[in-house]
């Protein structure tokens, strides 16, 4: 902002040799009263100009016959100001409410919103702070077209899945390229053990200033072998020449589960599994030895009730209440201080988060500095620094696959009680320990392993200590054109150390086990570029960018496990009889890249850009080392021409097309080489092979087009985009099945295509100007996957449930076609979905053919976000949309199985077929199951569709009046409301969700007790010095 | 500063930055080296023995599994799998499918060990002379042995004195250096398969030494030879390989039953074994047998009564059972880190009496004698008689829960929870990702 404004302050001085009749001055501020630095003031008709000074002051000589004085400001509405008597004026300037010529960050340097030919979304920092949330993607969520993010579960820190414009590879990542300050970090998640931590959780969202997403291949693919799946630039706060500001801000609240699924109590449990016993001895007939299940499953109540009697539903445990923490407290803290002079500015932001999870044992808390300094060492030369450091600290519960998870527990029976109930110690008669009163109850009682011991008897704590920084130097060598030389790095270290308890699942067998890792990413990155901005003849704007980058990344990790503790009160390594692993090992991978970039302008009116990098890597083979990534695009601002130009309806309309090629080397760092690994034996040394080689691998290519119009109308009053793109990826690499008679069973191959294409709207309207304000802002899109080409005679890449298909979305859902229960004798049927079969069913799931039944991917996500004000209250209400998607709930065929196992079932297992013309889609219960419970099926396929209230804000701004009473430039109440309401048909927890030890590029959209969402509703307060 | 210093910084930079990028490109990977290496010298080729030896040993296969699914493919009124896993689940009710995730695993891992195998076997030349037989014989075993789990497995079982012109495993006999049309194998039949068998064990057997640490001897070579044709109904062939195991005298049985199991290493019974140790391996019969107090699962198998009531109160064999979460439990598997036993002397005194008694031979010993060994080791009085039916119930209960129950189930043509011993259903699915991947696969009968 500060550096355009400059450049406009420079255009607009003219030094003209003008007669000054009379002398005008005065102040220009915004709203609140801040001197506006640079504003241009013009005499109407004529080129006597000036800009404000750092105190906003200005002083213009006016020449005679002016009656008119025009101040201007970018992002402000433009004022003219007839000249009275008074020789001073005073002018507050009004926020413009459409923001064209706003700055956006691009890749190596800033545009103008309104002469760019890509597509980026700009997210400001006004919709990014104070929110209760962990991690910035989650404060994305529903802000941008075409911008799909997902919380895949609801623990605090936890994974994040975005997709720009779709998925556009299967083997690659599909995530976009992270650019904080010029940086490309590391984001993939580095611990080893448990939940998937999000590294980007490590950024304090309160001290950024703008997010842009790049979109389109002609924003991104200056971003090379990178950008296939978008890029997100991050932008944090830099210093402003003025007056110091210190603003803190405390927000203090409660988090609660989104959602509750329903299970059976105690009496229906007992009466179910009773049915399903009964219901196989008839089966089975009589056994000669008189064994018969129904006494079989009896004993086992007893067992599981412990000292309780199942008989009486004494006991009927609600394993949700235990899973779920009640009102988990969630807290955040911030300061900042920021100013700076002539010489040098700075920014200085602190921040405290403290996220309780909304699983018992689960928790987050982020501690982080920021400093950004820049400094000018002469009029020419610029020095500065971005530096955060935070350390955050994760209260690690395991991944959902496992049975100490906290939403696992509610496969326990209702009939066991959690804690013994008695006033004396209980030993169970089918074995086990002996527990004390008021001691967790654990196997044989339970039916599975008591995940609340890990709760009491297990530590598992996860630090990152992270270091982000940068230091430049920039050089002004001629008018316009700048050098800047950059060096970056970003070290994110991680340290997990976890310590099972001998009464735990991990540590039972073996006196307690203890595990510590430590990982260490030292990613650095220099840079040399230069821009050049100049204008010729007024009308001929260029801006040049051609430089050059290197980066390398370093991860190393270390890790020891150990075992045999003489007492759980010893949990660190140096106590463990017997150290049973210790490893280390070091990856790494490079790039080099050459970059050049020239966007030209005729008038702001015809606008043309064209970019390209080369990029090359030690990621791809010997023969396919380097590759170019071009991209041209093309603008018409129609709205400037004379045919459109004065309209008072249409204020604004650009038309823009794009063409350009990224590619995406996300993929592992040796996968073009032949190798061996070790693996010893028995404590010898060995070797294994463990890739094939291909010398010719090299990136994904993607080939995107994009068109859209920007459109304006009364004043800008009513604003938006449209755009419609296809975006298409070869070479794509496979990990191609091959034959496992081979020894191998994958070989990575430059061979798939895949193809997005789609419209995206933008609409933001200001519905109500003045005193009372109404602006509504709405972002829809629709995206079409499809799978075109896989390897030579594959038709499918079978990745569990999810599967890749030719002609289908990435991640189909594939299996049998679910066709409900015969009404006869209860049996579970399908749809066999043969050549010749039509509808018919059998009951022979071996019979039924399998079929795509249902798609993961939403055919259209939107948000719309609703933000009124009147005087110091303000209300913002964003709601978001994700729709036509199905999830599948990978742990149906244990919770609804009408009794198989005794895994609590969901509630509407108690509508199974029970006497011939019974009409329900759950069969006859059977023990041990066989009917209707086999897992690859639409019987657990649902609708995923759902709106969620993402956020809700009611704040209170005290006036400037009552604030000067009291020594303070802002105070302002608030309370956000987090997922407060979800609309959706999903049974589960939470529609938004991919359990998090099995989600990839194929699989996604499986529910596998994974947490819901936090409900959170906070408080806040911010105050300004 | 001075500007000038300022452009010759920039300059040199930029000058550095170009020169200097395109080496910081080749970086190599730390923990692997190529696969020219791996087999160029002695050393490495040994070590790449060793590695096949891991493989092996991997819970898919030796590591337990593969004992674990015969003995739940044969289970019926013994025993009950309780565990949540489907793969195992399908084998227990006879009700697999064609993407039984147990099934894939032992499939693929296999076929892993057997390209180790091949590539060992294509670098002989470059092993020192003295060791070259024992490093041929080592891989040839291990080739066999596996071959023999697949042939059993995965097809229909081998009929004897018939042609077994049955669809068995595909034979892959050279390593894989690149994927080529070649790589597309189909099926070779029954026969064909167990040629190849016999042709690596009779081969290791004749080279290898008869004593070779944890490693492969001719002694395991020809245990494994005497399971082969056993399997074949060859029982001259399979009394001559049980005889040469036990004249070897590098083998006794213990004195008591008990101490065969959980161990760290491998006894005087073991014959060949999977190590494990603390450090590396994997136990899967204590994952899926055992309970969580000696590092298992939660009890994914029960014993049933009805296998209890088999043992004479006063068989040591009986003791070795006991309760644990709730249910009665195997006690040869408590030791998580223990070894697996691939084969052990008592099954060789037991196939050389069943093949005496079916010969009316006494080769070695008279089978009352061979059966006594095993009968009275367990606490049991001697017998003066035996009848093969003798023999048969003695085996079934020395190795119980050891892997032999559908084997023997085949070959002794019995049926199992109502299924004939060629059902279908006793068979093994092609794993439904090797049929998608290469089309020159057909699918077994009733998949």
């Amino acid at each position: 902002m500060k550096k355009l404004s400059l450049v406009f302050g420079l255009m607009l001085f003219v030094l003209g040799t003008t007669l000054a009749q009379r002398s005008i001055s005065g102040t220009v501020t915004d709203a609140d009263g801040e001197a506006l630095i640079g504003a241009s003031i013009l005499a109407q008709g004529t080129t006597s100009g000036t800009v404000t000074d750092i105190d906003g002051s200005y002083t213009l000589n006016v020449p005679e016959g002016v009656t008119t004085l025009v101040f201007s400001y970018t992002g402000f509405r433009t004022q003219e100001i007839a000249l009275g008597t008074s020789n001073v004026i005073d002018v507050t300037l009004e926020e413009a409410v459409e923001q064209l010529n706003e700055v956006v960050v691009v890749g190596y340097g800033t545009q103008i919103k309104s002469t760019v030919t890509g597509n980026i979304a700009k997210v400001g920092s006004e919709k990014l702070e104070n929110t209760p949330v962990t991690t910035l993607e989650q404060n994305l969520q529903g802000k941008s077209a075409g911008v799909f993010i997902e919380s895949v579960n609801g623990k605090p820190g936890a994974q994040m899945r975005v997709r720009i414009r779709g998925a556009a590879s299967i083997t690659a990542s599909n995530q976009p390229l992270y650019v904080i300050d010029g940086i490309p970090v590391t984001t993939e998640s580095q611990n080893l053990s448990g939940a998937s931590l999000n590294p980007l959780a490590d950024l304090n969202f309160n001290d950024i200033e703008s997010v842009e997403i790049l979109k389109d291949a002609s924003a991104a693919a200056i971003y090379g072998s990178r950008a296939a799946n978008g890029v997100v630039l991050i932008t944090t706060k830099q210093g402003k020449k003025g007056k110091t500001k210190v603003e803190a801000g405390y927000q203090f609240g409660f988090s609660n589960p989104t959602g509750r699924r329903e299970f059976v109590n105690a009496a229906e449990y007992v009466e179910l599994f009773t049915e399903a016993a009964v219901n196989l001895d008839e089966i089975e007939g009589n056994t000669p030895d008189g064994f018969n299940w129904k006494d079989w499953v009896e004993a086992r109540f007893d067992r599981y009730a412990g000292p309780s009697d199942w008989r009486t539903n004494e006991t009927d445990t609600d394993w949700q209440d235990e899973a779920f923490r009640k009102d988990a407290l969630s807290r955040q803290a911030n300061l900042s201080f920021s100013g700076g002079d002539e010489k040098t500015r700075f920014y200085v932001g602190l921040g405290w988060s403290d996220q309780e999870g909304i699983l018992v044992g689960n928790g987050f808390t982020r501690m982080s500095g920021r400093l950004n300094l820049d400094h000018s060492i002469t009029e020419k030369l610029t020095a500065g620094v971005n530096m955060s450091i935070s350390r955050t600290f994760t209260d690690q519960v395991s991944n959902d696959n496992a049975f100490s998870t906290p939403l696992q527990l509610i496969a326990q029976a209702p009939i066991t009680p959690v804690r013994n109930p008695l006033n004396e110690a209980y030993t169970s008669p089918f074995g086990g320990r002996t527990y004390q009163p008021g001691e967790l109850f654990d196997r044989p009682i339970n039916v599975y392993y008591n995940g609340l011991i890990d709760t009491e008897e297990a530590q598992r704590n996860v630090t990152t200590y992270r270091n982000i920084a940068n230091g430049y130097l920039r050089y002004e060598l001629a008018p316009g054109l700048r050098i800047n030389g950059e060096v970056a790095v970003d070290i994110y270290n991680l340290r997990d150390d976890a310590f099972w308890g001998v009464k735990t699942f991990s540590g039972q067998a073996s006196n307690g086990f203890g595990s510590s890792q430590s990982v260490q990413v030292l990613n650095y990155n220099t840079k040399l570029y230069a821009n050049y901005i100049t204008t010729l003849n007024d009308v001929h704007n260029l801006d040049l960018v051609g430089g050059i980058e290197y980066q390398k990344s370093e991860r190393n990790l270390t890790r020891t496990d150990g075992q045999e503790f003489p007492v759980d009160d010893l949990k660190t390594l140096a106590s463990a009889a017997d150290i049973t692993l210790g490893t280390s090992s070091l990856t790494q991978f490079s790039f080099a890249s050459y970059f050049l970039r020239a966007n030209y302008n005729f008038d702001r009116k015809y606008l043309f850009s064209v970019s390209a990098r080369v990029d090359g890597s030690s990621r791809f083979g010997e023969n396919n080392r380097y590759g170019v990534f071009p991209a041209v695009s093309a603008g018409w601002v129609l709205s400037e021409e004379d045919f459109l130009a004065g309209g008072s309806t249409l204020s604004f309309l650009k038309l823009r097309a794009s063409w350009g090629q990224t590619g995406n080397a996300a993929i592992g760092n040796f996968p073009s080489l032949g190798l061996y690994g070790a693996e010893g034996y028995n404590g010898t040394p060995g070797l294994q092979p463990s890739q094939i080689p291909n010398p010719d691998l090299t990136w994904e290519s993607v080939t995107q087009i994009d068109v859209g119009i920007d459109f304006g109308f009364i004043d800008n009053r009513i604003n938006g985009e449209i755009d419609y793109y296809i975006k298409e990826t070869d070479d794509m690499l496979l990990n191609v099945p091959v034959p496992g008679t081979a020894g191998f069973t994958t070989q990575t191959r430059n061979i798939g295509a895949i193809e997005n294409k789609g419209f995206e709207f933008v609409l933001n309207t200001n519905n109500l100007v003045g005193e009372f304000k109404w602006n509504t802002s709405l972002n829809l899109a629709f995206n079409q996957n499809e799978v075109t080409r896989l390897a030579d005679g594959q038709d499918m890449i079978d990745g569990g449930t999810n599967i890749v298909k030719i002609g289908e979305p990435l991640g189909v859902f594939w299996g049998k076609e679910y066709a409900g229960v015969d009404p006869a004798n209860g049996d579970a049927i399908w749809y066999i979905n043969g050549e010749n079969t039509g509808r018919e069913t059998t009951n022979d799931f071996a019979e039924a053919n399998d079929v795509v039944m249902g798609d993961p991917n939403p055919d259209v996500i939107g948000g719309v976000t609703n933000d009124f004000s009147y005087k110091g209250f303000s209300l913002s209400v964003q709601f978001r949309g994700v729709f036509g998607n199905q999830l599948f709930n990978g742990s149906g065929y244990f919770m609804s199985t009408q009794g198989a196992w005794f895994d609590n079932q969901t509630k509407d297992q108690l509508n199974r077929w029970q006497q011939p013309g019974d009409i329900t889609d759950v069969p006859k219960a059977i023990f041990l199951g066989g009917n209707g419970d086999q897992r690859r099926q639409s019987r657990y396929i649902r609708e995923g569709s759902f709106v969620r209230l993402q956020n809700v804000t009611f704040g209170y701004e005290f006036p400037r009046s009552v604030l000067q009473n009291i020594g303070l430039s802002r105070l302002r109440l608030y309370v956000t409301g987090q997922n407060l309401a979800t609309f959706t048909d999903y049974d589960g927890w939470d529609p938004e969700v991919s359990t998090d030890y099995n989600v990839s590029n194929i699989t996604f959209g499986q529910d596998f007790y994974a947490a819901p969402q936090p409900k959170t509703i906070v408080f806040g307060i911010n105050i300004g010095l | 500063m001075k500007v000038i210093n300022i452009k010759s910084l920039f300059i040199g930079l930029l000058v550095l930055g170009f020169f200097g990028c395109d080496e910081q490109l080749e970086l190599e990977p730390a923990q692997s080296i190529s696969e020219s290496l791996a087999l160029e010298t002695d050393a490495n080729i040994k070590a790449v023995l060793v590695g096949a030896y891991d493989e092996l040993g991997v819970g898919n296969l030796f590591g337990g599994e593969t004992l674990r699914n015969s003995e739940l493919l044969g289970g019926d009124g013994e025993i009950q799998w309780v565990g949540t896993f489907v793969g195992p689940r399908e084998m227990f009710t006879k009700q697999m499918n064609s993407d039984n995730a147990d099934a894939e695993g032992t499939w693929l891992d296999a076929y892993q060990t057997i390209n180790i195998l091949n590539n060992v076997l294509s670098a002989l030349d470059r092993v020192n002379d003295s060791d070259r037989n024992t490093v041929e014989g080592e891989a040839l075993f291990m080739r066999g042995l596996l071959y023999f789990e697949l042939i059993r497995f995965y097809a229909l079982p081998y009929e004897a004195g018939q042609v077994n012109s049955q669809t068995g495993v595909p034979l892959v006999l050279t390593p894989t250096r690149g994927i080529t049309d070649d790589s597309y194998v189909a099926r070779n039949t029954v026969d064909e398969v167990y040629n190849q068998i016999l042709a690596d064990l009779t081969r290791a057997a004749s080279i290898l030494p008869s004593s070779n640490s944890w490693r492969a001897s001719s002694g395991a070579a020809n245990a494994i030879l005497a399971r082969v044709y056993l399997q074949r109904g060859e029982y001259q062939n399979a009394l001559n390989a049980a005889n040469a195991v036990i004249e070897s005298g590098e083998y006794a049985l213990l004195g008591d039953y008990a101490d065969v199991f959980n161990r760290d290493a491998n006894s005087s019974e073991d014959i060949f074994a999977i190590q494990n140790t603390t450090q590396d391996g994997t136990n899967a019969m204590n994952t899926f047998w055992s309970i969580p107090d000696f590092g298992g699962r939660d009890g994914d198998i029960e014993i049933f009564q009805g296998h209890l009531d088999l043992y004479d109160p006063a068989d040591t064999r009986l003791a070795l059972f006991f309760m644990g979460n709730g249910a009665m439990r195997s006690g040869k598997w408590n030791n998580q880190f223990g070894n697996v036993g691939v084969v052990r002397l008592a099954e060789m005194y037991l196939v050389r009496a069943e093949c005496n008694i079916r010969l009316g031979s006494s080769t070695g010993a008279a089978p009352v004698d061979d059966y006594n060994a095993v009968h009275t080791r367990a606490g049991l009085p001697a017998a003066t008689d035996v009848t093969l039916e003798d023999v048969l119930f003695e085996r079934r209960l020395e190795l119980a829960h050891e892997g032999a129950k559908i084997h023997d189930i085949k070959r002794l043509g019995q049926s199992v929870g109502g299924f004939a011993y060629n059902a279908n259903e006793l068979v093994f699915p092609i794993p439904q990702r090797e049929i998608n991947a290469n089309p020159s696969l057909t699918q077994n009968p009733g998949y």
